[in-house]
């Protein structure tokens, strides 16, 4: 039992076992104390144990209610004790990818990129990613093997998912430097598989987005996502070009006029670390010529992360009052924030919505997948991630030490069998885990630069902001239950 | 003050009513008009004085208590977003009946050969005037094949006297062993010998079709249906043998509906758990993840709704009537009583039985409503 409060004072608890939040006064607190003994006392005598402290008719509501809850167990399904009664089998797994996968073919069509952002994966702050920014260019003999074995895959899935949709996006390095090869590959598609209905995406960093590019990716229907951290100053202190100079300038040229064409279709990306200025940001992302924001994420901080070696421990006490003072400000104004929705507001999307995802992400009640009993780790092949060299890899944020086939062999299924074991016997601290019906924690988060990390090892310390989120969460949920109840809101998050 | 419903317990309000649905027990609450505005102002955060009777009545059933505080209720739920998510990308196929066959040499009143509108017509035995080629042995074995690739659960093996085609039935049977959750067979009573009832073990669980209960054949895992007539309507519990389960299957004549039939009656609600609730919220709670399969191959929403179909599978494979017409299948799936004329005002909603079959030839609308006495408006049954 996990407790929280929210802002108001009043106390929660998660039960992961169960798969419910409850309200949670002292007086539950209390009989579950009683409760919890080897040899738990009858209802008579936890009453009249705690009548001194609590009124009776309390305990008594509480101590049948916790039975009553316990009850859920019968209808859902409790939580394996381990990973024996997983059936990963090399045929579970590919029916499962023929079902349930393939839902995106990712090509990375070049390592090269005209920025050095000072937060990329590539560019030396992470220990264990093990690409470098290079020169290296996919070619189209690649991405053609890639692109027909995809769709020989969908072809091959349709009569086990004949709903699901081809989904292509381009990636980088900065993709747009090897545009030819992205107009070749729709091109191809197009003519090649055109009884099938794609849908294309690209992430940019929008410098050399000029008016060609766009009028193509326009008439291809693309949805375009932008890297764009905030106003000039916010945006110019990390995404800077290979000599340094602010990228600000030019990028806004190119997406402002995209923005109006299509109308507001093309999103951005927004990625912020401790010495960022979230007000500055929430002002800027209100304006309507400013592509309106898909994701806000924090500078990631996997194993083997140094980037935040940078900030001082004065750093980070003041970004940590800055969040205070954000959140009291958002919920200050939180029937106004959540007109403005997620995408003019990134506080919204930090306090708001970000905490609704923690709650709205939990499994409840079910059990989980019998492929992965824990964490929130996919099947790899739900996506297909190539490199430039023909590679496939679980997905973009994944290092690429452990290739699970190429595109001259297609994926190797008993590579990704490994994989998966290899990652299950080392979450070895899940099955005791509080957090196990809402973990969203996956390979990336636990690779090291040959394989895996222990959970037991890198876990330590997320109750803090787990709790955080529920917090968040319930304090909304208090001035504005609907808020908090509607599942579509959090729905569109995953929507793009 | 604040007095708050549990996590387990939803509120759900009608036009005049409310009920309170306690997922854990599967209890329903009917609630009087004066006790549903009660609930409907404390579930919304809005303080009580703590005296309401009512409440207090509430705490002792176990349904929820008072809080010092504004309190959040995270209600409890089956899926999650992601698992919402995901819902959209997969067919979501629960059930399909096969109609391996279509021959029978009774002549049944009940039969939908004489279209007779019948409360659980598709649960019992059928032949129909319909023209086409009828599917091959080795296409049937086919589509099991695709049903089980769709991650279909169930299958319903069905049509005419299937004692008839008894050689190609278990050559069926046999084949989809294995393959699906549960496999279930549609027999009238009169057809079965021992030596067909040993055939059937381990291989399907029978619905026996009958219109007599007393002589209706007795073992583990069968379900009896029983036909009943209009004129029966009144002692129809006359009809039941002590510690007999049996479905009732209401035939109904001229449109003709008593107010105490079951199907009419309270009895129609069903109370609900946790996944059957959250199930009818999101699908209609009797055709949502269904598709009956012609013995022509047509491919219709349920056996009785012979007048709609999504495409033929003779020649093409299921899963492209879903390629194909997703959307009007999800017509029929998606008919959640929330868009059913009366339903979508009344607090039983989301844990109310309803054969849209039936309502549709009384009414003449998919979406038309006779079958049910209650009238949410008046929060009153007739």
């Amino acid at each position: 039992m996990l407790e929280f409060k929210s802002f108001a004072g009043n106390n929660y608890a998660w039960d992961d076992e169960v798969g419910l939040f409850i309200p949670f006064p002292p007086t539950i607190k209390a009989v579950l104390r009683e409760l919890s003994d080897t040899n738990p006392p009858l209802k008579g005598e936890v009453i009249e144990k705690l009548s001194g402290a609590f009124k009776e008719e309390d305990i008594a509501f509480y101590y049948d209610w916790i039975q009553k809850w316990k009850r859920t167990m019968l209808q859902g399904g409790a939580l394996p004790e381990d990973n024996s009664d997983v059936d990963l089998s090399v045929s579970n797994i590919k029916t499962h990818l023929l079902r349930h996968g393939l839902k995106q073919l990712t090509l990375s069509v070049t390592e090269d990129c005209n920025f050095k952002c000072k937060y990329c994966i590539y560019h030396g702050n992470y220990e264990y990613s093990n690409r470098a920014n290079s020169r290296n260019y996919m070619n189209f003999a690649i991405a053609k093997k890639a692109i027909d074995y995809y769709f020989s895959l969908l072809e091959e899935g349709r009569r086990y998912n004949p709903i699901r949709k081809p989904n292509i996006s381009f990636y980088g390095g900065e993709p747009l430097l090897n545009f030819d090869l992205i107009k070749k590959c729709v091109e191809y598609m197009d003519n090649a598989y055109n009884t099938f209905e794609k849908h294309y995406n690209l992430t940019t960093n929008g410098s050399i987005l000029d008016d060609d590019k766009a009028d193509w990716l326009i008439k291809n229907g693309f949805s375009i996502m932008v890297s764009l951290d905030g106003p000039e100053d916010e945006h110019d202190r990390n995404r800077v070009y290979r000599n340094g100079k602010g990228t600000f300038k030019d990028v806004m040229k190119n997406i402002t006029k995209l923005n109006s064409r299509m109308n507001r279709k093309v999103t951005s990306i927004s990625i912020f670390d401790c010495k960022c200025d979230l007000f500055k940001r929430e002002e800027f992302f209100s304006r309507p010529e400013i592509p309106p924001l898909n994701f806000l994420n924090q500078v990631s901080d996997v194993p083997g992360c140094n980037y935040y070696d940078q900030f001082s421990e004065d750093d980070f006490l003041a970004f940590a009052e800055q969040i205070k003072k954000a959140k009291v400000h958002y919920l200050e104004d939180i029937h106004n924030q959540r007109q403005k929705g997620r995408k003019t507001s990134v506080l919204n999307h930090l306090f708001g919505l970000g905490s609704l995802r923690a709650v709205h992400e939990i499994s409840p009640i079910l059990p989980p997948s019998p492929l992965m009993p824990f964490t929130g780790a996919c099947i790899p092949g739900m996506k297909l991630f190539v490199d430039v060299k023909g590679n496939y890899h679980v997905c973009e944020r994944v290092n690429e030490t452990n290739p699970l086939g190429n595109v001259d062999e297609g994926l190797d299924f008993m590579k990704i069998r490994e994989f998966v074991l290899d990652y299950l016997r080392h979450m070895d601290g899940c099955s005791s885990c509080k957090f196990r019906r809402s973990c969203s924690k996956c390979y990336s988060y636990f690779m090291n630069g040959t394989g895996f990390l222990y959970s037991s090892e890198v876990c330590k310390g997320i109750e803090t902001p787990m709790l955080d989120d529920f917090s968040m969460a319930f304090t909304i949920g208090e001035m504005d239950s609907s808020y908090v109840d509607n599942i579509a809101d959090v729905k569109l998050l995953q929507d793009e | 003050m604040y007095f708050r419903l549990n996590p387990e317990c939803y509120f759900i309000q009608g036009s005049k009513r409310g009920a309170i649905f306690d997922l854990i027990d599967s209890r329903i609450y009917a609630l009087s008009p004066e006790e549903t505005e009660l609930i409907e102002s404390s579930e919304k955060n809005q303080p009580v004085s703590g005296h309401e009777e009512f409440l207090h009545e509430l705490k002792k059933l176990r349904l929820g208590t008072f809080y010092d505080n504004r309190t959040y209720m995270y209600k409890v739920r089956v899926i999650n977003s992601s698992m919402e998510e995901e819902l959209k990308f997969q067919t979501n196929l629960s059930r399909t009946f096969l109609e391996i066959n279509n021959s029978c040499q009774r002549d049944c009143w009940f039969c939908g050969w004489h279209g007779v509108s019948r409360s659980m017509g598709c649960m019992g035995c059928n032949k129909w005037n319909e023209d086409g080629r009828p599917l091959e042995i080795g296409r049937w074995k086919g589509l099991v094949d695709e049903l089980r690739d769709l991650d279909c659960k169930d299958i319903v093996i069905t049509g005419g006297d299937l004692t008839l085609a008894w050689d190609k039935t278990m050559e069926i049977l046999d084949y989809a062993k294995g393959k699906f959750s549960k496999i279930h067979m549609v027999l009238h009573q009169d057809s079965l010998s021992k030596s067909h009832l040993d055939d059937l073990d381990g291989r399907a669980r029978p619905i026996i079709q009958t219109e007599n209960l007393s002589n209706a054949v007795a073992k583990e895992g069968f379900t009896p249906l029983l036909a009943v007539k209009p004129e029966h309507y009144g002692d129809i519990w006359n009809f039941i043998p002590e510690n007999k389960d049996a479905l009732l299957d209401f035939a109904i004549k001229d449109g003709q509906l008593s107010n105490d039939l079951p199907i009419m009656s309270n009895k129609k609600i069903k109370m609900p758990g946790i996944y059957q609730f959250s199930r009818h919220m999101r699908y209609h709670p009797c055709i949502g993840g269904t598709l009956a399969i012609s013995y022509t191959g047509n491919v219709l929403p349920c056996p009785m709704m012979r007048g709609h179909s999504f495409g033929n599978v003779g020649d093409g494979e299921l899963y492209t009537i879903f390629e194909k017409g997703l959307d009007e299948i999800n017509k029929f799936w998606k008919l959640t009583l929330d868009k059913i004329d009366k339903c979508r005002c009344c607090e039983f909603r989301y844990s109310c039985t309803d054969c849209r079959a039936l309502d549709e030839s009384l009414t003449g609308r998919l979406e038309g409503k006779k079958v049910c006495s209650y009238d949410p408006e008046e929060g009153a049954w007739a």
